[in-house]
């Protein structure tokens, strides 16, 4: 195949979908096996099969098949639903998405089917159903049904006139058909019409079968199974010329209430390329930058129906802007959903009893922020299992229930989203963290940090407190991850922990990363934007305040001390002669700090442009914007300017200490 | 005083543009446009092999100085001057940039067989960037290597102005 075929991709995505949904599923059929629950397992691997082997994943509908067995009988009430069965169905499913990452059949699928872990599974799924397994004969479609006599069939299959368009492959239902007996196949050329009245892209054949085989009629009508709004009949022959026990279906039922378009249960939705929504994002930004210019020109033309029209724009562009944001939403349930799993396995893996709760899973953030929070809440929940929560006999001996709790929330406030790992375990060892912050050299024997600027180290790089590394967490290179992440992102890390009680970290996060409203200032003739949601207030710098020769560089402001940075200073510019300057404060990991700037230009709606790889590293900056009279303006990270200076101040300082 | 990109472009047509007097030549098929100078926006603490950004038609892409590269001295562009934005594959991702020319001449093809090394204490330019010296007319065509001339640092340290 040159280019993935449309119908294919939507195979592949629909597929990832309901292995998804599958996981959770099996993950509630644990708790409690309701009959729905059951049903809704047996589609899903139902779904998949028939439509594998409909778009060329046959190895995966091989495998599903027997998937589907196990799944069939707990549907009759002959199989039960107990941990084992869910181990090996959560492994199985895992594999089936390792097949269908195969991307259809092919070397890597055939690999993955010959594989240990293929023969391990089916075997098991085999002594669960009490199949015989299956000899693992690439091409022929097990089938688990005993072998019974051998009879004669006629199948006509007429495939509706759109079948072609939406992916149906009829070749390889007559293969699959073929492969269950000895099958004649004579194609109907009856219907198709002359060549001046042929629609190439429609289906006008049918095919008539005759097959000899020793599978039921379910079988044959398997083959069938997504072909329905095809014209199928299935009649029995009579064997060596005795009367004929017809019996005829006019079209296939829908055999085990297999959804036939899982489309359409979704009602009124479109399914959209990401790339796309980045495209029109993008393109949104410039309409944005272009608003912004036509405003300035508006403002300085004194024409008053230009300006009424600029206003109208402005009001559309901004109606615009929030519809296609809304559309980048996404609960942020699509991530929560999969930590499910990572506990359940967890728990297992380290020995302790872990429920994990979750809410607020409805709050919706940007796609962009989903797509890259899930390697940091997987870290931080792995270190509160390993770390956090006790093993249960020292839970018991401190009168905690044995099950631990870990707590996963979201919820919003203003411009962010606020997510919180919470566990009801031991809580970070202030003491143990402040010996190995000495050892690392990350503070000096005799500072007297707070308990959270020491809880703060535990995200820097290198930094672990637990004493045996195990496979789960401990080499310290987790909770850095989740800075550089969660920095990346435009937010920020909290940690509040009781001794005895638990632990809580709270990423804060901006709900869009492609729009912010920012604070315009001017150094020298350069514009900078500061992001408006970290701004607190704008002060006048006291002239006195910069003449100052003492190295005071703080300010009382309503009876608080802030320390302020000069911008001039910290870029590298040389010192501005303006006479009057203003200070910015604004919040950077939970401190006030003052920028110091020569001019406040007013507020702005930005359209964060990344940086190129020859500045993605350049400490304080957090990407560059374009403004209404063209020019460019650099966007600063207040997180990382303050963290850069207050580390420049430190290489300063060391040689004199 | 625009060119539309060439991604037809064969391999030996080269563009040449002027540093010092010098003739360089890049290939022309990673050349998306050529403009006269606009404003730039100095990137604070930026190495200084890529001081500042330029806004291209709402694309914002960093300036490489290659004077910087070559080891020339800085100079004040004169009228003649030109951006000469392109369009490569830096680090596997598509990138624009922008570098600045004293002036621009022509596009003209180049032998790649005939091309001769630069010889030993030939020229102060470190080798790497160099791909060839071509001979046009009178005179010697210093060919760029594009696929490492606009190669990051990693070890961005020596080459990152003092920091505050």
């Amino acid at each position: 195949m040159d280019e993935v075929n449309p119908a294919v991709a939507t195979f592949i995505q629909e597929a990832q979908e309901l292995l998804e949904g599958l996981e959770a599923l099996l993950l509630d059929l644990e708790g409690a096996a309701a009959p729905e629950q059951v049903d809704a397992v047996f589609r899903a691997l139902h779904t998949i099969k028939g439509s594998g082997s409909m778009f060329g994943f046959t190895a995966l509908a091989r495998f599903t098949h027997h998937f589907e067995d196990a799944f069939d009988r707990v549907r009759e009430g002959r199989l039960a639903v107990d941990p084992r069965l869910i181990d090996l169905s959560l492994r199985a499913r895992d594999h089936m998405m390792a097949l269908l990452a195969c991307g259809g059949d092919g070397p890597e699928a055939a690999a993955l089917e010959a594989s240990g872990e293929a023969a391990h599974l089916l075997a098991a799924l085999a002594e669960i159903t009490g199949a015989v397994p299956a000899p693992a004969a690439a091409g022929q479609p097990a089938r688990a049904a005993a072998p019974g006599a051998l009879r004669r069939w006629r199948v006509r299959f007429r495939p509706e006139a759109d079948a072609l368009k939406n992916g149906m492959r009829p070749d390889l239902l007559m293969a699959e058909l073929s492969a269950l007996g000895r099958a004649e196949i004579r194609l109907d050329l009856s219907a198709v019409p002359p060549l001046d009245r042929l629609v190439p892209d429609e289906s006008c054949l049918a095919w008539d079968v005759a097959l000899e085989t020793d599978q039921p009629r379910a079988a044959i009508e398997a083959v069938f199974i997504f072909a329905d709004d095809a014209e199928l009949a299935i009649e029995e022959m009579a064997p060596a010329g005795s009367a004929a026990t017809a019996r005829t279906a006019a079209t296939a039922p829908p055999p085990g209430g297999a959804p036939a378009r899982p489309r359409a249960a979704e009602g009124e939705s479109v399914r959209v390329a990401a790339t796309r929504l980045d495209e029109i994002m993008d393109q949104l930004g410039e309409l944005v930058i272009a608003q912004a210019r036509l405003q300035q020109i508006a403002q300085a033309s004194d024409n008053p129906l230009l300006e009424t029209m600029v206003e109208e724009t402005e009001r559309l562009v901004i109606g615009l802007r929030d519809s296609t944001l809304s559309i980048r939403m996404l609960p942020i349930e699509v991530v929560f959903g999969k930590f499910r799993r990572v506990v359940r396995d967890l728990s297992a893996e380290l020995g302790k009893d872990v429920a994990l709760v979750t809410e607020g899973g409805a709050t919706e953030i940007d796609k962009t922020v989903i797509d890259r929070l899930s390697e940091p809440l997987v870290h931080m929940i792995r270190n509160s299992m390993d770390h956090g929560i006790e093993p249960a006999g020292a839970r018991r001996a401190l009168g905690k229930p044995e099950r631990g709790t870990l707590r996963l929330s979201a919820w919003q406030e203003g411009g962010e989203v606020l997510i919180a790992i919470e566990d009801d375990g031991a809580g970070l060892d202030a003491e143990a963290i402040r010996t190995k912050a000495v050892e690392r050299g990350l503070i000096a024997p005799d500072a007297q940090p707070s308990a959270a600027e020491l809880y703060q180290l535990i995200f820097a790089p290198g930094f672990s407190t637990a004493r045996a590394l195990s496979s789960v967490s401990g080499r310290g290179v987790g909770m850095d991850a989740v800075r550089t992440t969660v920095d990346a992102l435009r937010g920020a890390v909290e940690v509040a922990s009781t001794p005895g009680q638990g632990t809580r970290v709270t990423l804060r996060l901006p709900v869009t990363l492609a729009i912010i409203d920012g604070l315009l200032v001017r150094l020298g003739t350069s514009v900078f934007v500061i992001p408006l949601a970290a701004v607190e207030e704008c002060v006048e710098l006291d002239s006195a305040e910069r003449h100052r020769e003492s190295g005071r560089t703080m300010l009382c402001i309503r009876e608080h001390l802030v320390p302020f940075l000069d911008l001039d200073e910290v870029f590298g510019r040389p010192p501005s002669a303006e006479p009057r300057r203003r200070i910015v404060i604004v919040k950077a990991d939970g401190q006030r700090l003052g920028l110091v700037v020569d001019d406040i230009l007013g507020q702005n709606q930005t359209v964060i442009k990344t940086l190129s790889v020859y500045h993605r590293e350049v400490a304080g900056l957090a990407g560059a914007t374009i403004l209404g009279d063209g020019a460019v303006a650099l966007i600063i990270d207040v997180a990382t300017l303050a963290r850069a200076a207050a580390a420049a101040r430190d290489v300063a300082q060391r040689p004199a200490a | 005083m625009t060119a539309t990109p060439q991604t037809t472009a064969r391999p030996d047509m080269m563009l040449i543009f002027r540093l010092s007097g010098e003739a360089f030549a890049i290939p022309v098929g990673c050349v998306h446009e050529i403009l006269d100078p606009i404003p730039m926006a100095p990137v604070p603490n930026a190495p200084a092999f890529a001081p500042a950004l330029v806004n291209v038609r709402g694309t914002i892409a960093p300036l490489i100085d290659i004077r910087q590269r070559l080891r020339m001295p800085a100079a004040t562009p004169g009228p003649a001057a030109r951006l000469i934005v392109l369009e490569l594959p830096v680090l596997g991702t598509s990138t624009r940039l922008a570098i600045l020319g004293d002036a621009v001449e022509e596009v003209i093809e180049v032998d790649l067989a005939a091309l001769e090394p630069v010889p030993d204490l030939g020229a102060r330019w470190p080798e790497q960037y160099v791909q060839g010296i071509a001979r046009h007319g009178d005179g010697l065509v210093i060919l760029l290597n594009p696929q490492t001339l606009f190669q990051p640092d990693t070890l961005s340290g020596a080459d990152r102005s003092a920091v505050a």
